[in-house]
């Protein structure tokens, strides 16, 4: 019975898209109650996949390009009607008594987005940081060497005083 | 479930159409693009015959395609998706379908019969296929047309399958 009706090209006939709307039906129950209808139509499917890379034509590279400027320019047109529809917002009006509302403002994600103004105040730290790591290495080697010279004129002066 | 279906299904959870959505219809547009555009031109250039046409035809259907359609074709875990973009564009190009002439009425046409599939189904099998997959004609019509039954008309287009598998096979 089952492989009688595989055997009918009704399948063929679905997938190729020229079923009627009561074969599809009759197809899709037939489909959900028996996995031998299923596995018949995906190796038609198969079946179909093969024949188009048969017959597959790569399109000019420049094919993409129009495509994704459609599609910006369908996002754009989406964006503006949807901005355009947008409520506004109503106003929460306050609770006589409850005092100030507070919104949590501490997102989920680890990360945080910071102006690019602080850009140049985070260069200027890192270059201000630069210049005291220099001064301090400057200063700690002269005192080093004040610190020698001192103990040398000590030595002197020890000397002398014999 | 395979790694393509669990990746088109994370893909349909972010299609809801809000501002934000907007990137994934275009990136789930380039996924389909880049692994059936070849196909689906391949498709379209025998259905109107017609190369420069047929690229116009592509990127109208890829530009077209909305957060429905995409869910449809991508998102379904259970069958084809080139089969369902296929069916998709069938349905676009049903209005062009309709002006073309048939593969037998066209007896120089040498784009489908360059192909080695469909050379080897005989005269019959090649007007009831192609009467179907590229001119999306019903079962019916073309029973009336060859003056047979709508089951020798599957029975025929069935042998045309069985010709294509086992070539694939």
């Amino acid at each position: 019975m089952i492989q009688q009706y595989i055997n009918s090209g009704i399948l063929e006939a679905y997938v190729t898209g020229c079923a009627s709307e009561s074969e599809v039906k009759e197809l899709l129950r037939m489909k959900a109650e028996h996995p031998e209808v299923n596995i018949a139509l995906k190796e038609l499917e198969a079946d179909m996949e093969f024949l188009a890379q048969q017959m597959a034509v790569t399109p000019p590279l420049s094919t993409w390009g129009k495509i994704s400027d459609d599609i910006d320019e369908i996002m754009l047109r989406e964006k503006r009607e949807l901005q355009q529809f947008k409520q506004p917002e109503p106003k929460q009006q306050e609770a006589p008594g409850t005092g100030p509302t507070y919104i949590e403002v501490e997102g989920a994600s680890s990360h945080m987005r910071i102006h690019k103004a602080w850009r140049w105040v985070f260069a200027a730290v890192f270059i201000l940081g630069k210049i005291f790591l220099g001064f301090a290495i400057y200063f700690y080697l002269e005192n080093r060497q004040a610190q020698k010279q001192l103990q040398k004129l000590e030595t002197e002066i020890q000397q002398l005083k014999r | 479930m395979d790694a393509l279906t669990k990746h088109w299904l994370n893909l349909r959870e972010q299609l809801t159409f809000n501002e934000a959505a907007l990137p994934s219809i275009k990136q789930a547009a380039h996924e389909l693009y880049t692994n059936y555009g070849a196909m689906l031109l391949g498709y379209i250039i025998e259905v109107v015959k017609d190369r420069p046409v047929a690229e116009g035809y592509l990127a109208d259907i890829f530009s077209g395609l909305s957060v429905g359609d995409i869910q449809y074709i991508a998102g379904t875990p259970d069958g084809s998706t080139y089969c369902r973009l296929q069916q998709y564009t069938r349905n676009k190009l049903v209005s062009f379908v309709n002006t073309v002439d048939d593969c037998a009425d066209s007896p120089d046409n040498v784009t489908i019969r360059g192909n080695r599939l469909i050379d080897l189904m005989t005269a019959e099998q090649q007007l009831v296929f192609c009467g179907v997959h590229y001119h999306g004609k019903s079962v019916s019509s073309l029973a009336n047309e060859l003056n047979k039954t709508s089951d020798e008309i599957r029975q025929i287009l069935k042998q045309s399958f069985n010709i294509i598998r086992s070539n694939r096979k």
